[in-house]
């Protein structure tokens, strides 16, 4: 069972109150998207949640376990993986190299073969099998966001945070990454996807968190969150928004990027 | 390829009757010395990304605990009545008061006193130098964990200007320290086989070079092997990782501060170590060791041969130091004396400058990509051809079970 339980964090920069007693709780295998404007506190909420940055005041509980004064690794150990808003893959080192760190430092098994093994099997997943041998700098901006993604199916968390999965990368690439989201939630991992891609996050999320300058203003499906007054002014805005005329008929993409 | 280079210097000492044997013989071992250091400190800088300028200080801090040791403490069977000593078993371990740089006709330490009372009558041990070498090592992998420790936030300059600043309080240190460490004077050591060795029934003098050859040039196959295993390790994995991106490592579970702290340790031990040795081999170390001049050197070899290989960053050690010596002998173009004690420092530079320039991971590594990995392209090529063939459309979602 999987239970994450944050309750009134609050993370300050300076004079930047970047986290405003934020609350929340995930139980259970959920799909959840993060969603706000720029500064919103996407990110440092995640690197709370990761144990990167210490928050000032606050819990934060997975499955149980207090996460929110441990370091990374341990965060890691507990349960909870994530990727970067920009790719940060080992660039110097073969991409089977990259997916045998996490499967080693977790200690998931010892003996090399199995990790091999599940390394291949995680590879031809995202179809990258031919690149195994390829040191990671020499693969794509999209390729490498898919072995960002292999790294964490090596990882075998509770719990997974997705930090712009979809930015920057081509159609077809995006399909592999829907279907590994799809496949890795329907195994049981809950999955926090952070995007400013709107019809990606509408498709797939069941649950949006909506955070504006450090307040979670809105915890709700999807369409309730569509509907909210104060998540379209602070964030989705309206029709006029986006055209200035009103020709548009539907919500698009990225509407903050900036 | 490296058997034979390991057979090679096997054999070297034994074929080689080119002339100056004594002088080819050292520039070998102090090769081998360069070569340990060199090779360490690519493990540190260009497998872990740990820029650190303070390894030849651990070097020092190697030569200069066994110096300390073999200099202040003896064995003797008898009370001196004058030093500091403690009694084990039937023995004391006579604990030498400092006296500087004075003259000896001046004033004597309290043991000298001592043996000029027993008149020859007692006889006083040293002791013995594979021990100070082993706390040589054991001082700089203290002073590696500590400065690991000390270090942890650093990265990049701050971490280089820091260790930097270690390296120069170390060598003021010692320069200052004048009662104890004779400063500028420096320490004379014994040396690595004070009174000679006979192996397989040949006697060996204690200035013969053969065996400080063969224990310089088994503590570099050491370290070598010690560093082969430990980078086909998950320890080589994580350090690398580390290298790359560290809070990207740390997310992925690896515990960074174990593994940056644990390749301080090793890394200070082998340079502790090689300078141990060294410094019973020249059996005098002075506070010049350490000095940034020294450090310079390494790294150059370091970057030249290729920093993200310690292999290649042990032959570069020895490729270089060997040019370095052949660049000593001056010559004439057109009457005009070219003085290369002076020019070979600007030709090192210039290498340096070049290497850097146009093959930024070294000179070697291109030539081990090629025999290691010149395969991995075309291997990708065709298994990609195989994928597609395979795979008329996206692949279905796979499974992470």
């Amino acid at each position: 069972m999987i239970e994450l339980s944050v309750a009134r964090l609050n993370k300050r920069f300076g004079g930047n109150h970047v986290l405003k007693d934020v609350s929340f709780e995930i139980k259970g295998p959920e799909m959840i998207g993060l969603i706000g404007p720029n500064g919103a506190g996407k990110t440092t909420l995640t690197n709370v949640l990761d144990g990167a940055v210490k928050p000032n005041s606050g819990t934060v509980y997975l499955n149980g376990t207090r996460i929110d004064q441990l370091a990374p690794f341990q965060v890691a150990n507990i349960g909870l993986g994530r990727t970067f808003q920009i790719t940060r893959s080992f660039r110097r080192m073969t991409v089977l190299e990259n997916l045998y760190v996490p499967a080693l430092a977790l200690g998931k098994s010892h003996r090399i073969a199995e990790i091999h093994e599940r390394a291949m099997e995680v590879l031809e997943f995202l179809t990258m099998g031919h690149l195994r041998n390829e040191y990671a700098r020499a693969l794509s901006g999209g390729q490498q966001k898919l072995l960002e993604l292999g790294r964490l199916l090596m990882l075998d968390p509770n719990i997974i945070i997705l930090d712009e999965p979809f930015a920057g990368v081509h159609p077809r690439l995006l399909d592999i990454i829907y279907g590994y989201i799809r496949r890795v939630n329907e195994n049981g991992t809950a999955i926090i996807i952070i995007s400013h891609q709107m019809d990606s996050i509408f498709s797939l999320c069941k649950r949006l968190l909506v955070l504006n300058y450090g307040d979670l203003i809105a915890d709700d499906t999807p369409d309730k969150v569509k509907a909210d007054p104060v998540v379209i002014k602070a964030y989705l805005g309206t029709e006029e928004d986006y055209t200035g005329t009103g020709q548009s008929s539907e919500i698009q993409t990225d509407p903050s990027h900036g | 390829m490296g058997l034979a280079i390991v057979l090679f210097f096997m054999a070297f000492p034994f074929f080689y009757s080119a002339g100056n044997y004594d002088y080819v013989m050292h520039i070998c071992i102090i090769g081998f010395f360069y070569a340990i250091l060199a090779s360490s400190w690519s493990m540190l800088a260009g497998y872990a990304g740990q820029f650190s300028f303070g390894h030849m200080a651990f070097m020092g801090l190697g030569a200069y605990t066994t110096a300390l040791f073999c200099h202040y403490l003896f064995i003797s069977p008898e009370p001196t009545g004058l030093c500091t000593e403690f009694a084990f078993g039937d023995y004391y371990l006579i604990l030498k008061n400092p006296i500087g740089v004075t003259s000896t006709t001046l004033t004597q330490d309290c043991l000298s006193q001592a043996m000029d009372n027993w008149n020859g009558s007692v006889e006083v041990k040293p002791m013995p130098v594979w021990l100070g070498v082993m706390l040589g090592s054991l001082v700089g992998g203290i002073f590696g964990l500590l400065i690991g420790l000390l270090v942890l936030r650093l990265r990049a300059a701050y971490l280089a200007l820091f260790t930097l600043g270690f390296s120069e309080i170390l060598r003021a240190t010692i320069s200052a320290e004048i009662m104890i460490t004779r400063g500028q004077a420096g320490i004379e050591l014994p040396s690595l086989f004070e009174n000679g060795i006979t192996i397989f029934g040949h006697a060996f003098s204690k200035t013969d070079k053969i065996p400080p050859y063969f224990v310089m040039f088994f503590l570099l196959l050491g370290c070598l092997a010690l560093m082969t295993w430990l980078s086909r390790s998950r320890f080589g994995l994580f350090v690398r990782a580390l290298r790359e991106d560290e809070d990207a490592a740390a997310a992925l579970g690896v515990n960074t501060t174990r593994y940056k702290i644990l390749v301080f340790v090793i890394t200070s031990m082998m340079a502790a170590t090689a300078g141990a040795v060294q410094a019973h081999y020249v059996t005098i170390v002075t506070p010049n060791n350490i000095m940034i001049l020294q450090m310079s050197i390494v790294v150059a070899m370091a970057v030249i041969g290729g920093v993200e290989n310690f292999v290649a960053a042990a032959i570069g050690a020895i490729l270089i130091e060997f040019a370095l010596e052949m660049l000593r002998t001056s010559f004439n173009i057109g009457g005009v004396e070219i003085d290369m004690t002076i020019w070979r420092l600007v030709f090192f530079g210039a290498v340096l400058m070049l290497t850097l320039r146009f093959a930024r991971n070294g000179l070697l590594p291109p030539l081990i990509e090629y025999f290691t990995r010149g395969h991995v392209a075309s291997e990708t090529t065709a298994q990609r051809t195989v994928d597609d063939a395979d795979t008329p459309s996206v692949r279905p979602v796979g499974g992470s079970e």
